[in-house]
């Protein structure tokens, strides 16, 4: 199961994250060794719930769109996606945010990425291991 | 000395004069007072231990280290509540903002009045909290390094005439990295692991790691020790046995693993209350995006706070958002997520936290003694006091000068001006209507109190049913503090050392108080008349 959370999360990967120009893309690697760490340390019951969540976003894309979301054009299935996520239900709204949160925990996790946003993490990284408070 | 699991050889059959379960707020401020007054002390961790090369500011890989389940841990219940608890030596305060604020005198009056607890009086606690405040060098944050977020806030709020100011923090020289949630990366926060559990070691303590406490053994209804095992860090496989036998076990694994442990081993529960009573200080957070860069996240985290709402059970406290926080908290996805990540720069973001009235929660047995079910469901005024919160959080942003401010509640996920507040004042919310609620203070599961009907531990820390078993950890707070509960959780810590030193000198309770509280109030008492009289001769 875990195996297959881990292969769906990098196929959904570039639905929810679409980067601006100059934004770093997806790194499929990193999404993996993220994931399985995340997956591995997680609780079994989230695991079980991603499975589901992806069967569910599956057979709502058929039910709604009458197509598998990988065969929608990117930018539809972004909106299906989206279509959900703006879902006055909760329980709908929750689909695409628990789906999403590995994805951008590991994207948004990386130095690269975090250093485009205006966090300097490097540079913060080099102060902290000079400075050393002891008691 | 602190053990890992790969130093330990093999199976481990040791005594020693107490065995301590968990490293946190609770189990080192024991840990310590213990191994200074010269008792063989050994202490079971069920995490890893980390140091500062560790906290690297990789927030998310934090989750997944240093929380207990990679931080997905939930309650069931309207609304799901994200609940992470830290599972590291240090327990939750390596990875909290150290906040340490003192129990309000109200709460202490409500537990002295409902629950009996008028041993637990103002001024020993004071006592009690200055002992922990002077070791953990507790001061109010730096406004040099408190963060434009929060400062910016704060402003706002004093302008619309709210009281607020800086928090207390258990800090020394603090740069205001931003980062306290995923480990302190300078060691400047003063949690349990740079404080207490280093100077248990260095008092003799040992210190196993990864190593899961499993049963509480008892004999003739007196505990006698702990069977665990170690369980390896990458594999998460179970590996060698520990049994230590000890003339006194302390559970101070936090208010969910603690009474899930009772449960298992079908300790303490004629009364029927392990598990039950459980308060968590519901949070919601709002965000905003203003017209200048906020540096973000470099600042303190958690260093303002508005009280003007406490006396209603409303604190609003401070609180700054990593990217991939953030991110998630976006309610969108694909192009137009990526184009909001954008402002991150310009984000602010604070928290509210709810002091429960009338919520319900339980920690009961899960599947295993390592997985608890925590079933919580947020009560009706509860529900309008979050949502209360919520509109002084964004009716702050909006004083601020926000061009927009992101609620979490479904509706109303974005407002562009303050007339959207009146809109949502005006609607009355339903429970699934809320999403991204977090909480990070359990507590209650173990109630201390004078009844044996209606309580765990009694005031001593001591489990009624079980003798030499004693509990010290959030669980034992008999009611929601309305603050952090850090400082409160460590104050009793140090108390009920008092009453463990007791026992194991004299091996019985005669005294009204113990020797330990006694002499630790006279070093107080000693160092106030010193410090007075060098403050006159300084004047």
């Amino acid at each position: 199961m875990k195996s297959y959370c881990l292969q769906r999360m990098n196929a959904l990967a570039p639905y929810f994250i679409s980067p601006q120009p100059g934004m770093p893309q997806p790194d499929p690697r990193e999404l993996h060794e993220f994931g399985e760490e995340f997956f591995t340390n997680g609780t079994p019951a989230y695991r079980l719930l991603y499975f589901f969540l992806i069967l569910i976003l599956q057979g709502l894309c058929l039910l709604l769109r009458g197509k598998s979301l990988y065969a929608l054009p990117q930018e539809e299935a972004e909106d299906f996606i989206q279509s959900l996520f703006s879902s006055r239900f909760a329980t709908v709204s929750a689909i695409p945010m628990l789906l999403g949160t590995p994805i951008y925990m590991s994207h948004y996790n990386r130095d690269d990425v975090q250093i485009y946003l205006g966090f300097e993490v490097e540079a913060l990284r080099e102060e902290a291991a000079k400075r050393e408070v002891t008691r | 000395m602190i053990i890992k699991p790969r130093e330990v050889p093999g199976n481990i059959s040791r005594d020693a004069d107490v065995v301590i379960i968990g490293s946190g707020a609770g189990g080192g401020p024991i840990a310590k007072e213990l191994a200074e007054e010269g008792y063989s002390v050994v202490v079971l961790e069920e995490g890893g231990c980390f140091t500062r090369e560790d906290f690297d500011f990789r927030a998310g890989a934090a989750f997944t280290r240093f929380y207990r389940d990679g931080g997905q841990t939930v309650t069931l219940g309207l609304p799901v509540v994200l609940l992470p608890q830290g599972k590291t030596v240090g327990g939750t305060t390596t990875v909290n903002s150290g906040t340490c604020l003192r129990i309000p005198r109200h709460v202490l009056k409500r537990w002295h009045l409902e629950r009996g607890l008028r041993d637990i009086s103002e001024d020993e606690l004071n006592l009690l909290y200055s002992a922990v405040e002077e070791y953990l060098f507790v001061k109010r944050a730096d406004p040099e390094v408190a963060g434009k977020n929060a400062l910016i806030f704060l402003e706002a709020a004093e302008g619309l005439g709210y009281s607020g100011g800086f928090l207390p923090r258990n800090a020394k020289d603090c740069e205001g990295y931003g980062v306290c949630a995923y480990g302190c990366p300078s060691g400047a926060k003063q949690s349990v692991n740079v404080s207490y559990i280093p100077d248990a070691v260095k008092a003799g303590a040992d210190v196993y790691t990864n190593c899961r406490a499993e049963r509480i053994l008892v004999r003739s209804g007196r505990a006698v020790g702990v069977r665990g095992r170690f369980i390896d860090p990458v594999t998460r496989r179970k590996s060698h046995r520990i049994e230590v036998e000890a003339a006194v076990v302390v559970l101070a694994g936090g208010a969910v693993q603690s009474p899930s442990l009772l449960m298992h081993n079908r300790l303490c529960l004629s009364s029927g209350q392990v598990g039950k009573n459980l308060s968590i200080h519901p949070c919601a957070c709002v965000t905003a995006i203003l017209d200048e860069k906020l540096g973000n996240p470099k600042g303190i985290p958690q260093s303002t706070y508005v009280d003007e709402f406490a006396p209603e059970g409303i604190m609003l406290e401070g609180v700054t958002l990593p990217p991939f926080v953030y991110a998630i908290s976006i309610p969108w996805v694909g192009r137009r997520h990526s184009r909001a990540m954008l402002d991150y720069p310009y984000c602010g973001s604070f928290g509210s936290m709810i002091c429960e009235h009338d919520s319900v929660g339980k920690v009961v047995a899960g599947p295993s003694a390592r997985q608890p079910l925590t079933l919580y469901q947020i009560g009706r005024e509860d529900l309008d006091r979050v949502k209360r919160s919520i509109l002084l959080l964004a009716e702050i942003w909006f004083a601020a000068g926000a061009r927009s401010v992101q609620t979490p509640i479904d509706g109303f996920k974005e407002l562009s001006s303050p007339k959207d507040l009146q809109r949502l004042a005006r609607i009355s919310i339903k429970r699934a209507s809320i999403y991204g609620l977090t909480a990070y203070h359990p507590m209650g599961t173990c109630s201390m109190g004078s009844d044996p009907d209606w309580s765990v531990v009694q005031p001593s820390g001591e489990t009624w049913e079980v003798e030499n078993l004693f509990i010290c950890d959030a669980s034992v707070l008999p009611t929601s503090l309305g603050v952090n509960p850090q400082l409160t959780t460590m104050a009793l810590a140090l108390r009920t050392a008092g009453f463990i030193d007791e026992r194991l000198c004299q091996g019985s309770f005669d005294q009204q108080y113990p020797g330990r509280l006694r002499r630790l109030r006279n070093r107080l008492r000693a160092e106030r008349v010193s410090l007075t009289r060098r403050l006159a001769e300084r004047e």
